[in-house]
């Protein structure tokens, strides 16, 4: 019988909260956390507006035995969150024991971009004359995965994907099949993801954000909110967190990974490569259509994303589909890119384990094409037994995961 | 017994393809030639001016020729990396032997690595914004600044629709990857899946490296790749892609195709280290080189052979050469060699690194390490020109500055 992987501890930073207990309510009351942005200049650009973290004080959240010298914001993100997650499990200091066999796997995006954009303009300005090495240190998205592994002195496999928006859902499924293979007995699993002028500027000169603030499944719907987080789980087999006692938030059931192979951009409207990647999961899952309660939409908010997910639910699903809720909570904490399978999965867990369906903000009018039920008025009171989460990429990248309730010893919620 | 065989050969993930663009040729027929030859590609960049850089050689892809492997209609929205890719992707799947259909296709999968992804278009969307603002920046460029665009490219050029990701992880992203596609055949996700890495040569990274101070000349020496050697002085840097075909041996011999080899296992692992530099000690690739050989279920004296990741980084090739000195015993010393000389530092070599595994165990032949001439240890070095050696078992080593690791371990 294959292993049970669960999840033990959680940590995210976002647009609605910058800790775990603080994100469960701001779910609950359905926050929207997409304001004008600050972090840097959005003159000219179609938006000015995105799921900016707000107050992160570094220091606050990163012990002073960690140095954050020369760490990009995204690096610093991933820290603060990997530090929660491993309180949250019980793991904080982490026991010497564990550091041979545990290991990370990170859904990277724009890395250091944002501060290594001076060492970019002046080597195409000046000719890289002036440009300080120092900039370039954490230029790269794997830069995140090394802070983490080298913090905690950690000896187990390491990793970082980059398949835009669904490479924080891969990492979490990479992650648990190492665990299930014996490639590592624990995982730091989840995605980061900082804003940078560069993503910005990308979106906008796609026209695929929304000039104000997106509104998934609306029939007016514009386009998508950027934003940034971090989102980190513990991963650990069913049997190593009981043995140590530790609290259990779900487990990890179904991973799925297909690509469309039709368009680098836009989705194929037939949503082959969506169908294939639900179906992928579930299959893994050994789940039937009935055991799924809710399913955490990709739900972008483009005008092509929300029907063809719809479609493609449909065809999963068959008359099923009518009677599953299905929000996108891109709605309130943005689309934060490399980290929204990651953070995705955080809410889906939280549901699963609080026993609540997150709603989808921001909705005025119904699409007759997306004819769900996306929960557009206020969170619910649901019991969930499991959760489907989409994350759909350029690239014609699809991941799906399953997340199932654990009732069992050691339970979290309670 | 016949069941549990059955359930045995679906579980070995053989190799069966390989293609490869790379500066010392473009398909096996040159690469292969070429490697054993001991040539280099490793000469003056003539892809932009150097003069002004302390550094002026690299390992170019030159002669070649995006359309002879991918259509016209998908070439005009490809960027470099992405035609290099597809078009190593197509070569190992011609020497695969097979074709995608409409069966088969969301069972065929890709798993790439890369370092670096399309640092040119990522210079030159930066150069818009910056110069023009953002009214100027060119939207047909966006989707080529993502990294995984190479592997987006290829599934759209070659219609792959089943497993598909890019893996990024600085010098081992081509041996995750690989590592990667392997358990998705073994958890039987897909049929096939073409898995390697790829990254370029561009002007802004190569600049960017001479500002790391990591290419050759270091010490006021004269400019040369030298992996393992005394008188080494840092690594040239090179491009191409690297990609293999892996199947599940079941399925090779369903199809009637002998492989060039089997991946037996993988181990993978990291140790503390300062961001961006190599590792100062051989603990984390010792750690990681047993946990390959545990997952491969061998011995470290079946170890005849070691691709090495030594690329003549003054750091890093002698972490490397203390680890094997450390582990084999003088009698069991396997024969190692670096074909870094030949191709360059691409980051993603492992790819390359593959390929040039599997020849070797096809043809019981181990290339030369080019550039090495005073080895910096008493190891069993592949050194001057090729050497002829029936291969049961070989390693391919992945080591990355930043303390990352990955051994694969190939088997007959």
């Amino acid at each position: 019988m294959k292993k049970r992987i669960v999840i033990t501890g959680l940590g995210t930073l976002n647009a609605i909260a910058n800790n775990v207990p603080d994100f469960t309510k701001a779910l609950q009351v359905g926050v929207c956390g997409i304001e004008k942005i600050d972090l840097f200049d959005t003159t000219g650009f179609r938006s000015q507006t995105g799921g900016q973290i707000k107050n992160f004080t570094p220091r606050d959240y990163i012990p002073q035995k960690f140095s954050v010298e020369r760490m990009s914001r995204a690096d610093k993100l991933a820290l603060a969150a990997t530090v929660e997650a491993l309180r949250d499990a019980g793991l904080y200091p982490l026991p010497e024991k564990l550091k041979d066999e545990t290991g990370v796997a990170i859904g990277g995006g724009a890395g250091g971009l944002l501060e290594s954009e001076e060492f970019y303009r002046d080597y195409l300005e000046n000719n890289g004359k002036n440009a300080k090495f120092s900039t370039l240190a954490s230029l790269f998205c794997a830069s995140s995965a090394d802070r983490i592994a080298s913090a905690f002195e950690l000896s187990g496999p390491k990793s970082t994907f980059m398949t835009a928006c669904s490479g924080g859902g891969t990492a979490l499924g990479y992650a648990r099949d190492l665990i299930i293979s014996g490639h590592a007995s624990m995982m730091i699993a989840g995605g980061v993801e900082p804003m940078s002028r560069l993503t910005f500027a990308a979106f906008n000169a796609l026209k695929s954000v929304d000039p104000e603030t997106c509104r998934p499944f609306d029939k007016d719907r514009a386009g998508l909110s950027l934003g940034e987080a971090a989102a980190i789980m513990v991963l650990e087999s069913l049997d190593s967190a009981l043995e140590r006692g530790a609290k259990i938030y779900g487990e990890v059931l179904g991973y799925g990974i297909t690509c469309d192979s039709f368009h680098m951009t836009a989705p194929d409207e037939k949503a082959s490569g969506a169908i294939r990647s639900m179906q992928a999961a579930l299959k893994d899952s050994g789940l039937s259509l009935e055991d799924i309660d809710y399913v955490n939409a990709h739900g972008t908010a483009t005008p092509v994303n929300d029907v063809t997910e719809t479609k493609a639910i449909k065809e999963v699903f068959g008359k099923r589909a009518y009677a599953i809720p299905v929000s996108s909570t891109k709605s309130m904490h943005a689309h934060t890119l490399g980290a929204s399978g990651a953070l995705e999965g955080i809410v889906s867990v939280l549901a699963l384990n609080q026993g609540f369906i997150p709603p989808t903000v921001n909705h005025r009018e119904a699409d007759p094409l997306c004819d769900l039920d996306y929960v557009t008025s206020g969170s619910r009171k649901a019991d969930l037994r499991a959760v489907l989460s989409n994350s759909f990429a350029f690239g014609g990248n699809n991941t799906t995961l399953i997340f199932g309730r654990y009732s069992g010893r050691g339970v979290a919620r309670e | 017994m016949n069941n549990d065989r059955q359930t045995d050969n679906a579980q070995r993930v053989v190799v069966t393809g390989i293609g490869m663009v790379t500066p010392l040729g473009i398909g096996k027929l040159e690469f292969g030639r070429r490697l054993f030859a001991g040539e280099t590609g490793i000469a003056e960049i003539t892809f932009f001016d150097t003069s002004s850089l302390p550094s002026h050689l690299g390992a170019e892809v030159k002669n070649f020729r995006p359309r002879d492997f991918i259509s016209a209609k998908n070439m005009r929205r490809m960027d470099k990396i992405s035609l290099m890719a597809a078009a190593s992707a197509r070569l190992a799947l011609e020497d695969a032997g097979f074709q995608i259909t409409t069966e088969n296709r969301d069972r065929v999968g890709i798993v790439l690595g890369t370092a670096f992804g399309a640092t040119d278009i990522t210079a030159q969307f930066l150069q818009t914004l910056f110069s023009g603002g953002p009214a100027a920046v060119n939207p047909i460029l966006v989707p080529n600044t993502v990294m995984n665009a190479a592997a987006g490219h290829t599934s759209i050029e070659l219609g792959f629709r089943g497993v598909n990701t890019t893996v990024t992880h600085y010098a081992v992203s081509a041996e995750n990857a690989i590592a990667y596609a392997a358990a998705e055949i073994r958890r039987g996700t897909a049929d096939f899946i073409f898995a390697g890495g790829a990254d370029i040569l561009s002007e802004f990274y190569y600049m960017s490296l001479t500002k790391f101070k990591a290419l050759s000349p270091q010490n006021k020496n004269e400019e040369a790749c030298r992996p393992f050697d005394k008188k080494r002085n840092g690594m040239i840097v090179g491009e191409g892609c690297g990609i293999i075909c892996l199947e599940s041996f079941q399925s090779a011999t369903d199809r009637g195709r002998k492989p060039y080899c089997e991946i037996t296992g993988a181990g993978m692992g990291s140790s503390p280290t300062k961001p961006n530099q190599w590792p100062q000690n051989p603990e984390g690739i010792k750690t990681t080189f047993n946990r390959a050989l545990k997952n491969a279920d061998t011995s470290i004296d079946n170890i005849q052979a070691i691709f090495a990741a030594a690329n003549g980084d003054i750091t890093l090739d002698a972490v490397e050469a203390e680890t094997y000195a450390e582990i084999f015993d003088e009698e069991k010393r396997p024969s190692i060699t670096s074909i870094k000389g030949a191709t360059g530092e691409s980051f993603s070599s492992g790819g390359i690194r593959a390929c040039a595994l599997a020849l070797s165990m096809e043809k019981n032949i181990l290339p030369p390490t080019i550039g090495l001439t005073n080895p910096l240890r008493p190891l069993e070095f592949v050194a001057g020109e090729k050497k002829e050696l029936a291969i049961d078992t070989a390693a391919l080593a992945g080591i990355s500055f930043g303390g990352t690791y990955t051994y694969l371990i190939f088997g007959k």
